[in-house]
């Protein structure tokens, strides 16, 4: 068998799993174990998108995610994109586009369209940029306002 | 709290003899996660370990020549992402691109979607309608079974308990398609799916539908009214009638049987007309 390191490294920190219950969800373990509320506990089903967290790189729901599951890989919150230049741009581009009324969503999106604009690069359009946020969900602005800052973030790539 | 044990075998043997530990029930075998770890809490039989299939090297896809053999535990994004899929199986890279979202893609995976069999899969009547085969290994050795004679009905397979789904083959490419029709059209459920595929070496078309209790069927009758890889206006009405008529469609929250059997009519013409269309069509230069 695969001897997975107990530990997992959240925002390239150290985090060590002896003490994290088997079935204890990603989710948990960040905003409650490691206080980053950034992550977002929306429907705990895989349906809304809040809780969009990056392992290895690739965007995944973290509360469809067992933390022992994912021993020895790198996670990457929202808070482990401050100094990132893509979610830089993204960021700017909701702000500037006012793409968020409560901003629960916001988060999700952010961690969403930063992997896809890393995964896809210069090859996606602002159609699937837009169809591929399709997993996150916003109550509030009726996603004019978020379309709207996709598209910005695509004019506006280096 | 539970206090089931990880396991996470990085070679055949080592998931084999995994499957092997303990009691009937007691093991949970988990590819990319998305659905089954919602069966954590309320077990009529406690859970003792949970074996992950993620470290095995099983995330494989090859192309030779005209067939295509998929690893049971590639994410489905990797698949989708494939630079020769969306062209020379067009409904496969539809049918890929309906489930889930990017993020659960990410995770989820063509086996784990074989092993829940559900009656609405976005996957299986693509499969159904590529003549696959999956390709399942055991402790006694390997076997294959045709996707039709795999999927049963709800979480029910031809798939025995100490066996796993290593990989999916798909015999050839086809031109083909995959409509869906949903209440919300991202990352939901559908109320019916239809996928077509036309067989170059067997020159008829396939046609298997979703949505349907207990499984997603294939209809032989429907797929003989259709001539060659461009049918009429008649031929299209008259296949789309029959299936509507023919597929086992229920009632439920998502749909009645009225409203899917004219779905099934109206997205049958339309995928077999844009399967027809495609660029990788036969008979279109």
């Amino acid at each position: 068998m695969t001897a997975s390191p107990a530990r997992l490294t959240v925002n390239a920190v150290p985090v060590d799993l002896t003490p994290v219950p088997v079935d204890e969800r990603l989710l948990d373990t960040v905003r409650w174990r490691l206080g980053l509320k950034g992550t977002k506990d929306g429907c705990r089903t895989g349906d809304c998108g809040a809780c969009t967290v990056l392992i290895d790189g690739r965007s995944v729901l973290s509360c469809l995610t067992l933390t022992h599951e994912f021993a020895g890989a790198s996670v990457t919150t929202v808070e482990g994109l401050e100094g990132d230049p893509t979610a830089a741009r993204v960021r700017a581009a909701f702000e500037m586009e006012g793409a968020l009324q409560c901003g629960y969503c916001t988060p999700g999106f952010v961690v969403a369209l930063t992997s896809l604009l890393k995964e896809l690069g210069a090859e996606a359009s602002a159609e699937e940029l837009t169809e591929d946020l399709g997993g996150n969900l916003c109550r509030c602005t009726g996603y004019t306002a978020i379309v709207r800052a996709v598209r910005r973030v695509h004019e506006e790539m280096p | 709290m539970a206090t089931f044990s990880f396991v996470q075998p990085s070679t055949t043997d080592e998931a084999l003899a995994a499957l092997r530990l303990g009691e009937p029930g007691e093991t949970m075998i988990v590819a990319g996660g998305t659905d089954v770890l919602f069966g954590l809490e309320g077990r009529r039989i406690p859970l003792k370990r949970v074996v992950s299939l993620r470290h095995l090297p099983w995330k494989t896809l090859s192309w030779a020549g005209e067939s295509l053999r998929i690893g049971s535990t590639l994410p489905l994004r990797t698949l989708e992402r494939d630079p020769d899929l969306r062209r020379r199986i067009p409904g496969l890279w539809q049918a890929v691109r309906a489930v889930g979202s990017v993020a659960l893609r990410h995770r989820a995976t063509l086996g784990g979607n074989l092993v829940r069999s559900s009656p609405a899969s976005d996957l299986i009547p693509i499969l159904l309608a590529l003549d696959s085969e999956v390709d399942i290994i055991g402790m006694e050795g390997e076997r294959s079974l045709p996707v039709d004679q795999f999927v049963r009905a709800s979480r029910t397979t031809a798939l025995g308990s100490g066996e796993l789904i290593r990989s999916v083959a798909i015999p050839e490419a086809r031109a083909s398609a995959f409509l869906w029709q949903r209440v919300r059209p991202a990352n939901d459920i559908s109320q019916v799916g239809v996928a077509v595929a036309y067989s170059p070496s067997r020159k008829g078309w396939r046609i298997a539908v979703g949505g349907v209790v207990p499984r997603p069927v294939l209809l032989p009758q429907a797929e003989r009214l259709l001539s060659g890889p461009f049918p009429g206006a008649a031929e299209l009405r008259a296949a789309a009638q029959e299936a509507s008529m023919r597929v086992p469609f229920a009632t439920d929250r998502r749909a009645t049987e009225e409203y899917r059997r004219q779905l099934v009519a109206t997205l049958l013409q339309r995928a077999v007309r844009a399967a027809g269309s495609h660029p990788s069509s036969p008979g279109v230069p």
